[in-house]
């Protein structure tokens, strides 16, 4: 199964935003909970080259477009030959979120999740061919991670 | 709503200093009081970014005012991010146009030269929402994420390089700049990536200096015409446009209702480009060129010196500087020098002035207006 991101929708302007905040950034207004697909789009990304205390240097982040507007931050492994537009796949790990180009591996699963449940086992396997590829890059430890 | 008027101006060399902070805001302070020929000011206002992590000390109102003879001036400190500079200016503005004050000093500065880079770095970027903090987001890599969404808006790297050869031309005119040294476009592309796709000549150094404006309700050579805020959200992926910002959009709409004209009268512009594509954004939002103009205006001179809307004759936060606290009243000093006759070596004539300065990744943004009296 694709990962789910936990996010929050304002029910007067229906924005929705990730992770879940307890008020609409734009309305006093208290948000209800919505779970979304680890899937989307990337609106932007950049390397840094000098990276903040507690990271290591070149730092990988994207802005990834979620279903329903949700705009997320997330670390890559990479971005050489990442183009603005482009569908990741956005996995969790050690509570850490990571993009990863989709294959056509990560292809199949999203075509599996729209067809129903018969994806499953293939998305099982994809899942963990993800997460053995992130294995060997765990961030450096940061004090500032939530 | 009764006029406030700039009677003085004055400002530190920016650069790495050895002065103390309250040595460089006492050398502003004073120098803006010799310009307008007052000894004490009604009222102080004082801004300053981060005092408290830069220098470790707080209540730095009392702080600076005592040190520059000023204990018995009622004082208060404000503090917008990286635009504190600009909102102290409106602070004081509000007091004379309120009629609570008739004499008000505005003094900024910053000084953070002491420290290393990434610690810098780190204190800055504790203006950025936590979360994406804890991403690794710092002023330069937000800034990188915007310059990048930029691309699909027409304006690439060419352009905003072009704006640091620019800032740089100009700040070999200006003996207050931290760096008056012309860079080449070459020099620009090929210097070292910072955040992809901005490289080092992209990004504003990191500076100590200060800055100070006396304001008045007596009527001056030049008057405030209009001020105005725009705010936006800290976190960057809640904004719905990356390519604008809404709190420039914002003030500027503010500060040219207030004054009742728009854009077409302003002769030139002090913009906050701490990273060179935020000039050409602010360009755009301000509405000094149509959208999607700017690139092309940059590139075919129109914003030079000698085009005909120069921007950052000062050198610009790229290459004056940005002391932080001092910047947003830099800018204003700057109009004010150039409205005045003083900017020698770099004179320009123009009767309308606009200043413009971004708080935090544009999350609290202030344009003002300055106008030059028949």
């Amino acid at each position: 199964m694709i990962e789910t991101i936990a996010a929050s929708r304002c029910p007067r302007c229906e924005a929705v935003v990730a992770p879940p905040a307890p008020f609409c950034p734009r309305h006093p207004v208290a948000m209800t909970p919505v779970a979304l697909p680890g899937v989307g789009d990337v609106v932007t990304f950049t390397t840094l080259h000098s990276a903040p205390e507690g990271f290591r240097s070149p730092l990988h982040i994207a802005l990834v477009e979620l279903e329903e507007g949700a705009r997320f931050v997330c670390h890559g492994a990479e971005t050489k030959g990442l183009k603005v537009g482009a569908t990741v796949a956005i996995e969790a790990i050690d509570n850490v979120y990571y993009f990863s180009h989709l294959g056509t591996l990560d292809r199949a699963r999203i075509f599996w999740r729209r067809t129903g449940r018969a994806g499953d086992r293939v998305n099982a396997i994809a899942r963990s061919l993800a997460k053995r590829v992130w294995k060997g890059r765990t961030r450096a430890d940061s004090a500032s991670n939530s | 709503m009764p006029g406030v008027w700039v009677a003085g101006a004055g400002m530190t060399k920016i650069g790495k200093r050895g002065e103390s902070l309250p040595d460089l805001m006492a050398e502003a302070a004073h120098a803006a009081l010799a310009a307008a020929a007052l000894e004490a000011p009604d009222f102080i206002v004082v801004a300053t970014m981060n005092p408290e992590e830069f220098l470790g000390d707080g209540n730095f109102a009392s702080r600076v005012t005592t040190h520059m003879g000023f204990a018995e001036v009622p004082a208060l400190r404000v503090e917008t991010a990286t635009s504190s500079g600009a909102a102290a200016f409106y602070t004081g503005f509000a007091q004379v146009a309120a009629g609570l004050h008739r004499r008000v000093l505005v003094v900024g500065g910053e000084k953070m030269t002491h420290l290393a880079t990434p610690r810098v770095s780190e204190l800055i970027g504790r203006s950025i929402d936590p979360y994406e903090r804890s991403y690794g987001a710092t002023m330069p890599a937000l800034a990188g994420l915007i310059a990048r969404a930029l691309g699909a808006h027409g304006i690439g790297s060419r352009e905003y390089s072009q704006v640091s050869v620019k800032n740089h031309a100009n700040a070999t005119q200006n003996p207050y700049a931290h760096h008056q040294q012309a860079v080449t476009l070459a020099q620009v592309m090929e210097s070292r990536i910072v955040a992809d796709p901005l490289r080092l000549l992209h990004c504003c150094p990191i500076s100590d200096g200060a800055a100070a404006v006396v304001l008045t309700a007596a009527p001056t050579p030049v008057r405030i015409a209009g001020i105005g805020q725009g705010t936006d959200t800290l976190a960057v992926r809640h904004r719905h446009s990356l390519t604008s910002f809404r709190a420039t959009q914002e003030a500027a709409k503010a500060a040219y209702a207030m004054a009742g004209f728009g854009p077409e009268r302003v002769d030139f512009a002090e913009l906050h480009d701490a990273f060179t594509p935020f000039e050409l954004i602010a360009l755009e939002d301000t509405g000094l060129v149509p959208p999607g103009k700017a690139g092309r205006a940059t590139l075919d001179g129109d914003t030079a010196m000698d085009g005909r809307l120069p921007i950052n004759p000062s050198g610009g936060l790229k290459a004056r500087g940005h002391p932080l606290a001092a910047t947003g009243i830099a800018q204003i000093v700057e109009c004010v020098w150039q409205l005045t006759g003083g900017a020698s070596g770099r004179q320009l004539d123009g009767r309308v002035a606009l200043a413009h300065s971004i708080g935090g990744l544009a999350t609290n943004n202030w344009v003002a207006l300055l106008e030059k009296q028949r």
